[in-house]
């Protein structure tokens, strides 16, 4: 019997409305769903898009989609109690290429799967798959109210929660290591406020991350974007992080990171419109599950492909591509008409020959950096000590900078041997 | 800035026929920590005297609470067609 699509994307985020846009232009009959309605209701932007793979399906996308600013300056940087140490790095070749904006996803998703009917995709937000369709081990389409949807092949964009994946066995409940947990706020403030407060023009906008070491035991990450009028800001806490700590509310640490002295005044007068929460594949390479089989493959966070190494956090570039790459899969399989494992199997090797995997690959053991205590407390007060020595006059003596160096590390109670393995493990890592 | 305070400015639409999260109590009586009290973002786990107690009209739907559990007491869905948390920034 011949399926009634063939292909259906269940998700119409970043990852899935790419798989559709690429498979409907090549002329394949796509059904698009997602369960919230308008699509892209459900999802939260934790940093910036970078557009170099969605230019490939969009060519126009920098003067058709929803963007806020397009990135001017990035910043880096460590908040100790009551100091901030920040790289703030600003380059023309921002501003010539523009390829770096910050987003609000409930205004740019909708706009993308937008773009997925307008290349021939059905698009059918608010519904809610129930389950996969199998039969004789193979995903043979989704089922939703009794109804069965089938398919030639059936790519899982659902996100960093995949439940269909989960309850038909194509991978494993998420772990504590897999994932942090995002915690973001809108924060309205007015164009010219941002402006001036950033140092942006109209168009162009900021976007920083921090490793907080001001909230004890705990180590997370922070980001604070711009958008056109308003401010996103937000905190990444690692599970793991979270219940060995297990004594701080998720939402009392976005609090607090707010009320930092370098933070506070850089959304004071602003109006909180909006809370939300949303995981964060932390995984690397080891949370990647098997992407395809019998019928089936799965792209974006619903793969577990993102980047994170405490200063840079992306994911929506992984996500376009991964959806590209299992679209144009999808292609080739129906020329073959052949959806079976070994002919999608052309997914992984178009992965492992993009810079999704050869990332995930670069940087595998990158959490032993992340989850290293003294890269969020230590080395921050390190720092904040030699500064401390170089750049300000207490009426003291001065210091060579290897006596600052000795006395900052005893200050924290750091060997010498341990403060070296540590920056060779950064070194070889990062 | 209140929780409670923060979650109001959120846009919902709660189906009142279905939570898309169930918690087992005989579960959660025996857990030694109940840390979806603290892992939730939404406040949606609280303890009052002791006992848990779940309700999932705040649920912002981030999963959290499915992997915080180790217990094996929630059973995570989705809403149902287009209800629960709907961003309008995101």
């Amino acid at each position: 019997m011949m399926p009634d699509y063939d292909a259906i994307v269940v998700g119409a985020g970043n990852a899935g409305s790419a798989a559709a846009i690429t498979m409907a232009s090549k002329g394949l009959s796509v059904l698009l769903v997602d369960r919230s309605d308008p699509p892209g209701a459900k999802n939260l932007s934790g940093g910036v898009l970078w557009g170099n793979d969605l230019a490939q399906i969009l060519p126009k996308w920098q003067s058709e989609a929803p963007l806020e600013r397009f990135i001017q300056n990035k910043k880096i940087g460590f908040l100790t109690d009551k100091s901030s140490i920040v790289i703030d790095f600003k380059t023309k070749m921002f501003e010539e290429n523009k390829v770096g904006y910050t987003v609000l996803r409930s205004k740019f998703d909708p706009w993308l799967a937008k773009k997925a009917k307008e290349a021939g995709a059905t698009v059918i937000p608010g519904i809610t798959v129930e389950s996969l369709a199998m039969k004789d081990g193979k995903v043979i389409g989704v089922q939703e109210s009794g109804d069965t949807v089938t398919a030639g092949v059936v790519i899982l964009a659902e996100g960093i929660n995949p439940r269909l994946a989960i309850e038909a066995n194509l991978r494993g409940p998420l772990q504590d290591w897999e994932v942090s947990v995002g915690v973001k706020e809108i924060i309205k403030l007015s164009p010219q406020k941002i402006e001036d407060r950033f140092n942006l023009t109209p168009a162009s906008g900021m976007a920083s991350e921090y490793i907080v070491g001001s909230l004890g035991e705990l180590n997370i990450g922070a980001f604070l974007y711009t958008n056109k009028d308003s401010i996103s800001l937000g905190i990444v806490s690692p599970m793991e992080q979270l219940r060995e700590n297990g004594m701080t509310h998720t939402y009392d640490i976005i609090e607090q990171f707010k009320e930092h002295p370098s933070i506070a005044p850089l959304i004071e007068g602003g109006t909180v419109t909006e809370y939300g929460a949303h995981m964060i594949p932390e995984g690397g390479l080891d949370m990647v599950p098997k992407v395809f089989g019998d019928g089936y493959m799965i792209v974006g966070d619903a793969a577990g492909f993102g980047f994170s190494n405490g200063l840079v956090l992306q994911g929506m570039n992984y996500a376009f591509l991964s959806g590209i790459l299992a679209g144009e899969t999808a292609v080739e399989a129906k020329t073959r008409n052949d959806f079976s494992s070994s002919s999608l199997s052309l997914y992984r090797e178009k992965l492992e020959s993009s810079y999704v995997l050869k990332d995930l690959k670069t940087f595998k053991d990158i959490r032993k950096v992340t989850g290293n205590k003294n890269m969020y407390t230590a080395y921050p007060k390190m720092l904040e000590s030699i500064l401390l020595e170089m750049l300000w006059e207490r009426g003291q003596p001065k210091k060579k900078v290897r006596e600052i160096l000795g006395s900052a590390a005893n200050e924290m109670k750091m060997s010498r041997l341990k403060t070296v393995t540590d920056f060779y493990s950064i070194y070889r890592r990062m | 800035m209140d929780i409670k305070e923060r979650l109001g400015k959120t846009k919902y639409d709660v189906d009142k026929n279905y939570a898309h999260i169930s918690v087992d109590e005989s579960i959660c009586a025996k857990c030694p920590h109940h840390f979806c009290v603290m892992a939730c973002p939404a406040q949606c786990y609280t303890l009052q005297d002791e006992k848990l107690v779940f309700q999932y009209e705040d649920c912002v739907e981030c999963g959290t609470c499915s992997v915080a559990c180790d217990q094996g007491s929630v059973t995570w869905h989705y809403p149902k067609a287009g209800k629960g948390v709907i961003y309008k920034f995101g």
